[in-house]
């Protein structure tokens, strides 16, 4: 008699069968065995996060009685919200840094597309056709080379955009606001651009631009050196400022128009100045 | 012959405990079979050498339950508007009563959340428990995290400070550089063309009401499969029920970093 080769499917469901079969006759009740090692490791858990909440409180508000201060891990809270002052760095909850560090990586407008919804919806698609693409029934990490290494790049590759993250430089108004003689001189930016330049330091554009090496160049936003050799225009500027996913749909640049037309305008005139390195 | 005695009144009183224990347990039963299913899920059979790393997911549970629960006590205190969010979160973190220890455990606990669903991730990936016939589960476990990591999102602007609300401004926005539906989303978020009291309430009803409840019905959905399925052993176990896997012939391959195998396979 010829014996038939089992199919894939057979296989597995002959393996599965086994499992159960093993389980059934050779395992151990879940209660006590199983269920105790859970408990252990649910009251570290729990533990865990008490220490972190105590830790907090008590390096911050405790000694100071100011829940603004920084503490060990993080003051309480930051100043409460002004949609007004524009100087506030946006940065997210630390488990976000790599997705914002993405953005250092592509940039407005080429391919900042990449970094916000590409990257993210190539993994998440990934991730959710694993067990389609893996469809060896083998398991052992030692007979799974290709998964085991994309799983240490991919696991490197988070740990290095959540480092980044976490240390990237943050252009504080105060330490900007010096650098502006040097911006005159080096762009020989005219006397009318000078109050512009002042207000580009300290409303929170370098929170994201960069302007000759000083700020953040966070969230894909571009280096402003030398916008003034595009020739955009001052109106231009102006409604790109008041509402710029308006002017550049899907821009993520937050609206500047609470600055009011004649800041606005200043500002504009330096941008228009800005022509490089004279 | 054996003697019928009369029972003493130590085994009578012990028999009319029992029955008073008994009675509640059997009419649930009878009605639900609740009792039974209980019953079921604890006296199980799991694999005799589950690994300690298999804890994980259990850990995640601990750590969602710990959310719903100091979240449940914040929505007490929290009033989720522009002019009073702020001062609610001030008075929660420095006048209630242990107030600061459930904001607290709240704010730190959902990283200890996020990073136990990654750890979870990390293990099943490492057990390739994933594989036929736990396909779906892997699938709403990834699920599970893309909920948790909106959860964070959302969360963040509640205490509706500079870092929340530029944070959220900036994270709309990017929402909004998604093709087709970017822009209809960002929308959605703001409740408007501004963030606002709007973006405010809308976050935190998703925060509160909607994803938690997706949590909870993919949680159990999770743990359903969990349980039908049953729990996979180490893939290097030598237990009998690691086995389920050994039929495949394993790949005689030497080389450079691979010895030929001894007897070609294991066991």
């Amino acid at each position: 008699m010829a014996e038939e080769k089992p199919t894939p499917l057979e296989l597995r469901r002959a393996g599965f069968a086994r499992y159960k079969k093993d389980v059934k006759e050779r395992g151990k009740s879940f209660y006590p065995f199983a269920m105790f090692e859970d408990t252990v490791m649910s009251l570290v858990v729990v533990a865990v996060i008490v220490g972190l909440a105590v830790l907090w409180k008590w390096t911050s508000y405790g000694p100071h009685h100011d829940g603004l201060h920084k503490g060990v891990i993080g003051p309480e809270y930051a100043p409460p919200a002004d949609p007004g002052t524009v100087s506030f760095v946006p940065r997210p909850d630390w488990y976000f840094y790599f997705l914002f560090y993405l953005l250092r990586i592509f940039k407005w407008p080429e391919s900042v597309f990449l970094g916000t919804i590409g990257v993210p919806t190539i993994a998440l698609i990934l991730l959710l056709a694993l067990p389609f693409m893996d469809v060896r029934l083998e398991r052992r990490p030692s007979r799974r080379p290709v998964a085991m290494v994309a799983a240490v790049l991919t696991i490197m590759s988070m740990a290095i955009l959540t480092w980044k993250g976490a240390t990237a430089k943050e252009a504080l108004a105060s330490e900007v606001i010096a650098d502006v003689p040097s911006w005159v001189k080096t762009e020989k930016l005219p006397a009318a651009a000078v109050p512009g330049a002042k207000l580009f330091a300290t409303a929170g554009c370098t929170a994201c631009h960069t302007y000759l090496g000083t700020g953040g160049s966070n969230l894909g936003a571009p280096d402003l050196t030398n916008i003034g050799t595009r020739n955009l225009g001052i109106s231009f500027q102006i409604r790109h400022l008041e509402c710029p996913s308006c002017v550049n749909p899907g821009s993520p640049m937050p609206k500047f128009a609470s600055l009011g037309t004649a800041r606005l305008r200043q500002l504009a005139i330096f941008l228009e100045s800005s022509k490089g390195k004279q | 012959m054996a003697i019928r005695r009369a029972p003493s009144k130590a085994q009578v009183r012990r028999e009319q405990m029992l029955a008073a224990v008994n009675y509640p347990l059997d009419w649930l039963e009878e009605r639900s079979g609740l009792v039974g299913g209980v019953r079921y899920f604890l006296f199980r059979k799991v694999p005799s050498d589950t690994n300690w790393m298999q804890t994980l997911g259990s850990a995640t549970l601990t750590a969602f339950i710990v959310q719903a629960l100091t979240g449940v006590i914040l929505a007490m205190y929290y009033k989720p508007s522009p002019h009073d969010a702020y001062a609610s979160i001030q008075n929660i973190t420095d006048h209630v009563t242990m107030g600061w220890l459930v904001r607290g455990m709240h704010k730190w606990g959902a990283s200890v959340f996020i990073i136990l669903l990654f750890l979870h991730m990390g293990r099943v990936f490492l057990f390739g428990a994933y594989k036929y016939p736990r396909e779906l589960n892997w699938i709403v476990g990834v699920l599970l995290l893309v909920l948790g990591l909106t959860e964070g999102f959302t969360g963040y602007l509640l205490p509706w400070d500079q870092t929340a609300y530029w944070a959220s401004v900036v994270g709309i926005n990017l929402n909004g550089t998604a093709p087709f539906l970017g822009p209809w989303l960002a929308q959605f978020l703001r409740g408007g063309q501004e963030i606002s009291g709007d973006t405010l309430s809308r976050f935190y009803s998703l925060h509160m009401l909607i994803i938690p409840g997706g949590i909870i019905a993919l949680i159990t959905l999770h743990l359903y499969l969990v349980i039908r399925l049953g729990v996979t052993s180490p893939p290097w176990s030598k237990e009998a029920a690691g086995r389920e896997v050994v039929e495949e012939p394993a790949p005689v391959r030497t080389g450079l970093t691979r010895p030929a195998p001894h007897g070609g396979g294991r066991d």
